[in-house]
């Protein structure tokens, strides 16, 4: 497995009202979620990662299981705490596999609800009676276009990613009035250490089927978050698809 | 002027006032040279051309005629049109049965005709180059529906079937569209609407925003940012998609 190296982003940070300040991302050891915490690094965002190993992208890393609640809350308030306070959160962690639906176990369907939709619950939790309290924040949780479209082998992940929107949506009607804002990120099939060398998805026949002909980069996926924590000041709820045209 | 968008032409439809003048000064701060295009010329498009640097596209979107002669004009002077924003759009209210058809037709006609026309005309460019940028804004009534809003529902709903079947059909030759459907958002339409309402622009606004789970309407830079973010050639995975800016009131169904 390789870890994939964000591009240097040429933008002078951003100078909106949206003032850069502390994020915390889920997930940032590698992947999107390493090029979600180097994207908002260039911003001159800090950022505190939580992955189950370390973030070295990172201003503050923490080895957690986003599973484990009592463990994301203690590196939440350690973010906090050496940072400041947590104004933008992202959810990335993530786990993939494919199974036919009879064959997938209880253990595996489990995981698959409890890291991607128990990870967004927890994250959510820690991070929101701050910036409740604050009145602004946002919080950007990574679903995928098999959320929308299925797929062949993914009812377990299919499952855990659909949950996610539902979760986004409801969350995001919750808090706006709060002036919160809650979004999502459905990427397609992108060039991660998620997929497997020998993925279908990386199939050179797969990807002909593509409009776009290729994998998406973390990069782009990281480009939307960026956008919907600094830009997307009036979307609400919204999901941006960076899916190579898997899912129009 | 420096930017990620430098070297590059912009053409944005109904540049004279509301949206199309934010949308214009985001693609020029961002470093694109932007055509100004509407229907009619005014000194506003003149002067907002000067401000930023570009030039002026007038003529009527919904004659392939005009369309073609813009376009051309525009490419003579400023070089190929490397991002289309089609933002222009005619508005008239009618219940089926009371509705007059010539409007009701110039609505499609211009809404979905136009834009059609456009992306027709500045292909060929966007095709010597292997890349483009195509951002159509539609809106929310044309993911949702409105009662006395068929032409410009249909009209929209058409934009959006419009990019999902170009963002399959151009992705290939690296010409990406997409498109945004904005929910409120704070333009002079508000003005008409508050007339027809029989009340002022504020109450006008606290009633549209008491539908919306951010409890504000947009303001026109916030779809402008949306348009930045389709504009911008690094992020080329996004093909066919609908980015709703309404606060909240959709939710993402498209």
């Amino acid at each position: 497995m390789t870890t994939a190296t964000p591009a240097p982003v040429e933008d002078p940070p951003r100078k909106a009202g949206a003032g850069a300040g502390v994020a915390v991302v889920t997930g940032s050891a590698s992947g999107i979620g390493a090029a979600v915490a180097a994207e908002l690094a260039a911003r001159g965002w800090r950022v505190g990662g939580l992955d189950l190993a370390a973030s070295p992208l990172c201003d503050l890393s923490a080895v957690v299981d986003v599973t484990d609640a009592a463990a994301v809350a203690a590196a939440v308030a350690r973010v906090g705490a050496a940072l400041g306070p947590v104004a933008a959160a992202v959810s990335v962690a993530g786990h993939y596999e494919m199974a036919p639906v009879g064959e997938i176990t209880v253990e595996q369907w489990t995981r698959m609800l409890r890291v991607h939709l128990g990870g967004l619950r927890t994250l959510s939790k820690c991070v929101l009676p701050g910036m409740l309290e604050r009145g602004a924040g946002a919080i950007v949780a990574i679903t995928s276009e098999l959320a929308v479209g299925g797929g062949d082998g993914d009812a377990h992940y299919a499952a855990a990613k659909g949950a996610v929107l539902g979760f986004v949506r409801s969350l995001a009607a919750e808090v706006a009035p709060a002036g919160l804002r809650v979004n999502a990120v459905a990427p397609g099939p992108t060039d991660t250490p998620l997929l497997a060398p020998d993925s279908p998805w990386r199939a050179a026949a797969y990807l002909q089927t593509l409009p776009v002909r290729r994998l998406g980069s973390p990069e782009e996926v990281a480009r939307c978050v960026a956008w919907l924590v600094e830009e997307g000041t009036f979307c609400v709820g919204e999901v941006l698809g960076p899916n190579s045209g898997a899912v129009i | 002027m420096t930017g990620h968008l430098q070297g590059r032409v912009a053409l944005v439809t109904g540049a004279g006032r509301g949206m199309g003048v934010a949308h214009a000064r985001r693609l020029a701060a961002d470093g694109a040279v932007v055509a100004l295009n509407d229907l009619t010329g005014s000194t506003a498009l003149t002067s907002l051309a000067a401000e930023l640097g570009g030039v002026t596209a007038v003529g009527d979107v919904s004659d392939p005629a005009a369309v073609t002669r813009l376009v051309a004009d525009v490419e003579a002077r400023v070089g190929p049109v490397g991002i289309l924003v089609a933002n222009h759009a005619f508005m008239s209210m009618a219940r089926l049965t009371q509705d007059d058809e010539t409007d009701w037709w110039r609505v499609v006609d211009t809404n979905l005709g136009g834009t059609f026309h456009l992306i027709q005309a500045v292909l060929p460019g966007m095709r010597a180059h292997g890349a483009g940028r195509i951002v159509i804004i539609a809106s929310e009534w044309g993911v949702t529906g409105w009662p006395g809003a068929t032409a410009y529902a249909a009209s929209k709903a058409g934009l959006i079937a419009l990019t999902k079947t170009l963002g399959r059909e151009l992705a290939p030759e690296g010409i990406v569209v997409n498109a945004i459907a904005p929910g409120v958002i704070d333009t002079p339409q508000l003005l008409v609407d508050a007339a027809a309402a029989e009340v002022s622009l504020a109450e006008i606004h606290a009633r549209y925003a008491s539908g919306i789970p951010l409890g504000r309407i947009g303001a026109p830079e916030e779809v402008a940012a949306a348009v930045a973010l389709l504009a911008d050639h690094r992020l080329g995975s996004m093909v066919g998609q609908v980015i709703q800016v309404n606060g909240g009131s959709t939710r993402g169904r498209v």
